[in-house]
């Protein structure tokens, strides 16, 4: 199979892990110590009326004027306002402290302060939220309810798919590269300063979606490779083999997604506009957190997983051949005795065929890891049928 | 191999062509100053309150009372009523009986320069002022109000001893209502009596016989009540008797502006998005790169269509902002196909085998890992369709609400996935063999195969 690149993923996967947990750690000191997570409003309930104004006024005015209005803290952000045909129009976003849901009458005194103030300036309701709190946590369990429903389904997914292509530890390592992800796209709004709401829902649910089909498309292959390259071949090897031959595939196909999303992402923030760019940035890097995690986690991950447990296995089996040696005598024994029994006729003794049964069956199970173990079997029956003499003697 | 015939690459390209043309701008004829939509266009796409702007409010009972479902029922019928008389048409309403909460949802009107949305939200939430009058003029004399009412149900009956059964309005009345409904019927014994809701006359019954024993029957021969509009006046009046009033829970209003400019901006990624992924195939995959995306813009007329209706009889999909941004996604996941198959016929041309075998051997081996790159998109889609939906599959436990924002995105994907087998999988496939056929196109190298050795 034409092979484009040669990249020792496998070899290299301690540098990517490091990347990963390096990346995690730093993200995660700057939202403990820097920039606490924040919650929409859509979720904790609260009010935010964002206005619109022309000309030019010191912010600090505007504040103090809004403040007076009413009991409850706000706190104000300023911007830009690009949509609107005058090149001198701003915007301030007030977010009611409290997660307090005001009535209209109270935003109305605030708008009626502002136009008061001032006049010429043609303050303008541009938007405005107002969540009540038991409704904002009503919609949280509902979307809570979403993602594990979506987390239980992909991972019954991941269960059917991958009981043909590499067993549970595959699967395991998907979902590891899959909470990867999530943890990924969390630090993502978290470090962005994004307040999380629906948006952060959909991208988890579109990631939890997109990150498997790359994890799927390699394991796939690898099972192929396994097939083409024998037995022979190391785990290591097929996995590298595997993942350079996806490559092109899973990078070109990244490539127009992520321009998709990416273009979403370059003209909401040249217009400047938050409800898209919360929901384009997380998309984009979590699409690129998938991608990743599935070449450079999960498969070596699965890589490490298989030879520890083909080293433990090499273990046993050579521990397991001692003891087996060892159980030889007493298993021809056994056998004999088996056969014996079946043998004799039924005025026997019963308690002594039963306990010799039973000593056949634990034998039996003993061995069953063994691979030459039908030979073994079938050999030691040889032996209860030639040697009955010996089996009377004992 | 399957042999298509050279001008089927054709026959396709033209329908794709045709089909993106109609989709985006629609047909329309014009009848003198009338234009009549033959097939809907962009323009004709139902936007969400976060494009054309809007109001969104959700009502509870003030105090924390607990309505019964016939009050919440009523509720929404005074609700529905007042909007109308608002002028508002396009609006959505949505009771949830569970958690006791109205949310109404209606697009900014767009003939009011000056629009108070905060204000519009009051008065759908103000106490229902029912009325009884002497007369039908809206200034006759007060006999009734809302207070003397114990309750109004629609029933199936016979009205009159020997005339058929129908459907009427049952009144009852209080010990009060008993009283003054005495006297009004006495006075305006066949005479009319009007109802009014707020401003609205709601019904005039002329008045049969004096009724003293407390309860009525309001029932119509010349125009007879269904079931329908039976239950509905019946809900109009009990509105008037509520026990509660009703506060705002939560609200939110977008001026028209800022939708329409995020609307723009969406317009150019998408723009953005196709001229990207138009070079890039084509750099990447030539031939094979180009018929992908003929396919891709047939899969993006299909998505259009699934949104606008596309026919007239069909309606429209709301689309909100997420909705665009799955739209432009899956544009871009769409190519996934075209990019499987392209590289296993380049894989294929590098071991030396005819062109038809290598196509033929391409496509053959692809679909199941298409399908694998589709499957949990699919569950994703449908899993926002469901939980953001109108008819959500979490109601019973947390209640009817709006279609949320997502609901879009949701639609969006699912339909880019499905429309991506028709255009992505089976058109470019088709495209790509009839092509193949042409003798100017069978050089190897325009499929990615390595220079004439």
């Amino acid at each position: 199979m034409r092979q484009k690149f040669h990249i020792n993923f496998v070899k290299n996967s301690k540098i990517y892990f490091c990347i990963s947990i390096v990346l995690m750690l730093a993200a995660l000191v700057v939202n403990i110590f820097f920039i606490p997570t924040r919650v929409d409003i859509q979720f904790t309930g609260g009010t935010i009326i964002k206005y619109s104004y022309s000309g030019n006024l010191k912010e600090k005015q505007i504040s103090d004027v809004a403040q007076k209005a009413t009991k409850d803290t706000i706190t104000f952000t300023f911007a830009e306002n690009l949509a609107s045909s005058d090149s001198n129009s701003h915007l301030v976003s007030l977010q009611f402290m409290g997660n307090k849901a005001i009535s209209v009458d109270e935003q109305d005194t605030v708008t009626d302060a502002l136009t008061k103030a001032f006049p010429k300036n043609t303050f303008k309701v541009e938007q405005s939220t107002v969540v009540d709190a038991s409704k904002g946590a009503n919609f949280f369990f509902k979307c809570l309810a979403a993602v594990i429903l979506a987390a239980v389904l992909i991972i019954a997914y991941i269960g059917i798919r991958f009981k043909k292509i590499g067993g549970i530890s595959a699967g395991v390592m998907a979902i590891v590269a899959l909470v990867h992800d999530l943890i990924i796209v969390y630090f993502t709004f978290a470090v962005f300063n994004m307040s999380l709401n629906d948006n952060f829902i959909a991208v988890v649910l579109m990631v939890l979606g997109y990150s498997v089909n790359d994890t799927i498309v390699i394991y796939d292959r690898i099972r192929e490779n396994r097939r083409k390259m024998g037995p022979k071949a190391s785990t290591a090897d097929v996995t590298n083999a595997s993942i350079n031959q996806c490559f092109p595939r899973t990078i070109c196909t990244s490539i127009t997604t992520l321009a998709a999303i990416g273009s979403v992402l370059v003209v909401s923030l040249i217009y400047n506009i938050d409800s898209i760019i919360s929901f384009a940035l997380p998309m984009m890097i979590g699409l690129v957190s998938g991608c990743y995690s599935s070449i450079c986690i999960a498969a070596p991950l699965w890589v490490m997983w298989k030879n520890h447990s083909d080293k433990k296995k090499a273990e046993k089996n050579k521990k397991e051949k001692e003891a087996k040696d060892e159980k030889k005598s007493n298993k021809k024994k056994a056998k004999k005795a088996e056969a014996k029994a079946s043998k004799k006729s039924a005025d026997k003794a019963k308690e002594t065929a039963e306990t010799e049964v039973e000593v056949e069956a634990e034998t039996e199970v003993d061995a069953e890891p063994e691979t030459d173990e039908s030979e073994e079997t079938s050999a030691a029956q040889g032996d209860d049928e030639t040697e009955t003499d010996e089996t009377d003697a004992d | 191999m399957k042999r298509v015939g050279k001008p089927v690459f054709f026959i396709v390209f033209a329908v794709i062509l045709l089909l993106t043309y109609t989709s985006v701008f629609g047909v329309y004829s014009e009848n003198g100053d009338l234009t009549i939509t033959h097939i809907k266009g962009i323009n004709d796409i139902r936007w969400g309150i976060d494009i054309k702007g809007g109001v969104e409010a959700v009502f509870a009972p003030a105090d924390g009372v607990d309505a019964t479902e016939e009050q919440m029922q009523s509720v929404k019928s005074i609700i529905d009523l007042r909007l109308v008389n608002q002028n508002v048409t396009d609006y959505e309403l949505y009771p949830d009986y569970t958690n006791d909460r109205i949310t109404v949802r209606f697009p900014w009107k767009s003939d009011e320069e000056n629009y108070d949305p905060g204000e519009a939200i009051k008065e759908l939430a103000s106490t229902a002022q029912l009325v009884f009058r002497g007369g039908t003029s809206a200034d006759g004399e007060e006999l009734l109000t809302g207070k003397d009412v114990k309750s109004a149900s629609a029933r199936y009956m016979q009205a009159n001893g020997s005339s058929p059964a129908q459907y009427i309005i049952n009144l009852e009345f209080n010990d009060e209502g008993k009283q003054k409904f005495a006297e009004a019927t006495t006075k305006y014994l066949k005479q009319q009596i009007s109802i009014w809701m707020d401003e609205t006359m709601i019904s005039a019954p002329t008045v049969n016989e004096a009724i003293t024993g407390g309860s009525a029957v309001i029932s119509s021969d010349s125009n007879p009540f269904t079931a329908e509009s039976a239950t509905e006046l019946a809900n109009k009046i009990n509105a008037g008797a509520l026990p509660f009033s009703l506060k705002i829970e939560s609200y939110g209003t977008i001026s028209p502006s800022l939708g329409t400019y995020a609307l723009e901006a969406m317009g150019y990624a998408a723009i953005a998005a196709l001229c990207f992924i138009f070079l890039f195939m084509c750099i990447m995959y030539r031939l094979p790169g180009f018929v992908a995306f003929i396919a891709l813009m047939g899969q993006l007329s299909l998505s259009i269509m699934a949104v606008s209706g596309y026919f007239t009889v069909f309606p429209s999909f709301t689309m909100t902002i997420p909705g665009i941004a799955g739209m432009i996604l899956s544009i871009g996941m769409g190519v996934d196909a075209n990019i499987i198959t392209a590289e296993r016929i380049k894989d294929e041309l590098w071991t030396g085998k005819t062109l038809d075998g290598c196509i033929n051997n391409g496509t053959k081996g692809s679909l199941s890992a298409i399908i694998d790159g589709n499957i949990t998109i699919i569950i994703v889609a449908v899993i926002l369709i469901l939980v953001f939906g109108p008819a959500n599959i979490f109601s019973a436990l947390f209640g009817v609400s709006t279609t949320g924002l997502i609901y879009a995105f949701g639609y969006t994907l699912l339909v880019g996935v499905i429309s991506n087998f028709i255009m992505g999988v089976w058109a470019s496939r088709t495209m790509l063999r009839s092509v193949s056929g042409l003798k100017f196109l069978r050089n190897k190298r325009l499929y990615g195969g390595k220079k004439k050795s």
